[in-house]
């Protein structure tokens, strides 16, 4: 990651070599932004990552970790209704969480410019769905903006802004994981100063959407949004380049695609690049449509640029071939590149390829048969050490509903403890449907940032519906998944300042759940295991909900302390006059810092890996593994 | 100001942890200090936690998207047996291959539950790609260096010392100092020098 000393630089022509994401932290400076507020989620989480650093450094800013989308679209969509310049940052399902409040902001609009950045993620990287967000922007009316690389997403913040200001509505800044975590060669430009307060002009009667409010807002909006297509025709973020018989209409990262594979197949083709999707530039579409009887629509999902082309072509009677999704010359799943790209247009245009991807293709499926390397759980992980306790005590018969962290990754053999997932929070309130309809016995797991985020109006339903689970609340201090960010539970703010933390014990009293316990999941097994058997018991029995709570750092901030102490304990070993080879440790606690030594038939630690937990020990059977000098 | 009329295209593959996206990183601080466009695409998340990892380099004028795609890069600069392997096909016939041989087994090997392919049949199964392949046992080196983490380091020396990269030796010792600070400075850079010498003077 770029250091924020160089985010933070008054150095106007110089050029860093940004994430796109770190590209629009910097705009944040550039904009004279007031306030940001986000909850992390990749590919979008190196913008907060990158903020939190430049925050105490910068003048009449303030930047916070929300405790969820929903939470952060308001704090940032009242600072607007101030007067001042906001952000909200999330990844592309983010904002189904905050799609109530994204779609009443539509209708009051904003006084100070408002940026919301939605990061999607095309191929499910690190999401659990691959939803396209542009139609956001047509449900809500906002205006949106898509930036086809890091240079650009710092401008596009900064016409953003501007645009905001004039409509007086939210944009919307659309980016893909190829946008984000791209990087690329981004130009500083000058930093604005935001205001320090701004006074609260009360108008409730633009401001408070009652059906009195909204009946007249409706309307309204839909003006405005005719104003942005009269925007959208005359913004310079809508161009053609190129010229020929043949045309491509396309936008964000696809873009670069279409360029690469003209210039490889050397054709002449006239792209229409839209920075500005929504609106849409109808009559430059239409006027693109007159003038090229053959036109493909290169996007990423859905086709959402498609289905207007194909409106506006109606709608004017234009005769044009338009292809795209609906004849499947492209897909409608996973990223594109350059390679499909080329392959649509030689289909449409009977060209020959430069290169022979059949051959390339057949190549690469000759090398597709090796093993796996899936990421796991890291060596030293409390999470191993907790499903392993709850699978033992539980004998893997429970129902094990699964939250979404690093812990998903317990879906994998030896653990599989994750049997239903559908979005943040949904362990607790799956695992009361579950129980009710079943009488099994239901052992839900929750990471700590997740619980906060939305693990509690699931456990008030469960608490005063009286469903009978067990829920643990993985809570090892940080919001690990997405990079460490701070959460209500860890004491520290956005700000980094230190706070009192929220302590998930109290709140799970305060909700009234009747039976809280905490466990150390680096006690001895047998332990963790005999808490979380004591867990099941008490909830058969009382027929409401109880909670563990397992605490223990995550291992890659525990290593991490180690380092900058310079501290570290004795090594772990097998002996090896002791182990006989039952491989009880590798196929029941499967720590990547465990092998098979293929000689011996023993196991064996690699202490490059180990993170000295030690939970291990207690697994060996024979009490082959120890800790000390050997 | 060397401007490359060509795109070089560059993948960068390993294990999560060894390094993949920091030379990614330095990589391209090289190549924009002397004036190339650079793109670099990284994958962050899922992807990491021990996983495998892969990164593009692209270097040229002609580079505007993030990715290279299967037979169209020009080196592979890979950190580990198997997942050079794995990313074998995004090289182009007449590309090269850098390949670290230290061994790390992913978990279903170590387990006992699956097979790592042994170094013939990994030869084997890179021929039919056309490429040629320069074998460094970077750890060994790494450690020389004073850390085992320095692979990235020799790895990268060892490119350079190929000449597979439009900048020179000096750039790059450059940008690795101004990168690590402390005592690692003074370890990357040995192991940036032993990875030029590895593949300098012969077999
Ligand atoms: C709606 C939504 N917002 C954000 C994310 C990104 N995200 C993935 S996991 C996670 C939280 C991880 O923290 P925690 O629950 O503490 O588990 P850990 O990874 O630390 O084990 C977040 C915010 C998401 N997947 N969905
Ligand atoms: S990053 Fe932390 S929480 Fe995630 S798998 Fe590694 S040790 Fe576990």
């Amino acid at each position: 990651m770029v250091k924020a000393k160089e985010l933070l630089q008054d150095a106007v022509g110089e050029t860093l070599l940004l994430l796109a994401n770190e590209a629009i932290a910097r705009a944040v400076l550039e904009a004279g932004v007031r306030l940001v507020a986000l909850y992390p989620g990749t590919p979008s989480s190196e913008i907060g990552n990158s903020l939190t650093q430049m925050a105490p450094h910068m003048e009449n800013f303030y930047f916070e970790f929300s405790a969820n989308e929903k939470v952060a679209i308001e704090v940032a969509g009242a600072a607007a209704v101030a007067g001042v310049r906001s952000m909200m940052v999330c990844k592309g399902p983010g904002l189904n969480v905050a799609a109530d409040p994204f779609l009443s902001l539509a209708y009051v609009g904003v006084r100070g410019g408002m940026v919301i950045v939605v990061a999607d993620d095309p191929s499910m990287w690190s999401s659990q769905n691959e939803n396209d967000s542009r139609y956001y922007a047509l449900m809500a009316n906002m205006p949106m903006l898509e930036p086809a690389d890091p240079a650009e997403a710092k401008a596009m913040v900064l016409a953003a802004y501007d645009l905001s200001e004039e409509l007086e509505l939210p944009v919307l800044l659309r980016t893909t994981t190829r946008v984000n975590h791209t990087r690329a060669p981004v130009p500083l430009g000058p930093i604005a100063r935001p205001p320090e307060h701004v006074v609260f002009k009360k108008e409730p009667l633009r401001f408070v959407p009652i059906p009195a409010v909204a009946r007249k807002q409706h309307p309204a909006l839909l003006r405005q949004i005719e104003r942005a297509r009269e925007v959208s025709e005359a913004t310079p973020l809508n161009f053609v380049t190129g010229e020929g018989e043949f045309g491509v209409v396309t936008s964000g990262v696809s873009y670069n695609y279409v360029r690469e594979a003209i210039e490889a197949l050397s054709i002449s083709a006239a792209v229409l690049k839209l920075g500005m999707t929504h609106p849409v530039p109808e009559d430059m579409i239409a006027r693109f449509l007159e003038a090229h009887p053959t036109v493909l629509v290169v996007e990423e999902l859905e086709p959402v640029l498609e289905t207007h082309l194909r409106r506006l072509a109606q709608l004017h009677s234009i005769d044009v071939r338009i292809v795209g999704k609906e004849q499947g010359v492209l897909p409608r799943t996973f990223e594109f590149n350059t390679r499909i790209v080329m392959r649509a247009m030689t289909g449409v245009l009977g060209v020959e390829s430069p290169i022979d991807w059949d051959a390339a293709e057949e190549r690469a499926r000759s090398v597709r048969d090796l093993p796996p390397r899936p990421p796991l759980l890291c060596p030293g992980c409390p999470h191993r050490a907790t499903y392993y306790a709850i699978r033992a005590a539980t004998r893997g018969k429970a129902i094990y509903p699964s939250d979404i962290g690093c812990y998903t990754l317990s879906i994998a053999p030896p653990l599989e403890t994750a049997d239903i997932l559908f979005d943040m929070g949904s362990s607790i309130t799956t695992a009361c449907g579950i129980a009710r309809v079943t009488g099994q016995d239901v052992v839900a797991t929750i990471g700590d940032s997740t619980f906060f985020a939305s693990g509690l109006p699931g456990l008030a339903n469960a608490v005063y519906n009286r469903h009978p689970i067990c829920l643990v609340v993985l809570d090892n201090r940080t919001t690990a998944m997405t990079g460490h960010q701070p959460h209500p539970g860890t004491g520290l703010t956005g700000m980094q300042e230190s706070v009192p933390p929220l302590r998930i014990e109290d709140v799970c009293r305060g909700l009234g759940v009747e039976y809280v316990r905490t466990v150390d999941p680096f006690q001895p097994l047998s332990e963790v295991v005999a808490e979380v058997r004591q867990l099941v018991q008490w909830v058969r029995d009382n027929r409401a909900p109880g909670v563990l709570v397992s605490r223990a750092p995550c291992a890659l901030l525990t290593a991490a302390e180690r380092r900058s102490t310079g501290v570290f304990p004795e090594p772990y070993y097998v002996d090896v006059d002791l182990c006989n080879g039952c491989r009880r440790c590798l196929n029941r606690f499967s720590c990547p810092a465990m092998y098979l030594n293929q000689e011996t038939g023993q196991a064996a630690i690699d202490p490059a890996l180990c993170n000295y937990c030690g939970s291990c020990v207690h697994v060996c059977p024979q009490g082959a593994i120890k800790q000390g000098g050997v | 100001m060397a401007r490359t009329g060509i795109t070089r295209n560059i993948v960068v593959t390993g294990v999560g942890g060894q390094g993949v996206l920091t030379l990614a990183q330095i990589m391209a601080q090289a190549a924009l200090n002397e004036s190339n466009n650079v793109r670099v695409g990284e994958i962050h998340g899922m992807a990491q936690r021990g996983g495998h990892v892969v990164s593009f380099v692209r270097i040229g004028d002609g580079a505007l998207g993030p990715i290279v795609d299967i037979g169209t890069g020009d080196v592979i600069i890979g950190f580990e047996p198997l997942e050079t392997l794995r990313e074998i096909s995004l090289v182009r016939p007449g590309g090269h291959v850098v390949m670290n041989t230290h061994v790390q087994y992913p978990v279903a090997v170590s387990m006992g539950h699956d097979r790592y392919p042994s170094e013939a049949e990994i030869d084997r199964l890179m021929s039919p790609f056309g490429v040629e392949v320069t074998k460094v046992d970077a750890m060994t080196l790494a450690q020389k260096a004073g850390s085992p983490r320095a692979v990235n380091m020799v790895m990268f020396g060892a490119v350079l010392g190929l000449g597979l990269l439009p900048f020179g030796v000096g750039t790059a010792r450059a940008v690795v100092r101004s990168a690590f600070g402390g005592r690692y400075e003074a370890i990357n850079s040995a192991a940036l020098d032993l990875g030029v010498a590895a593949v300098s003077g012969g077999s």
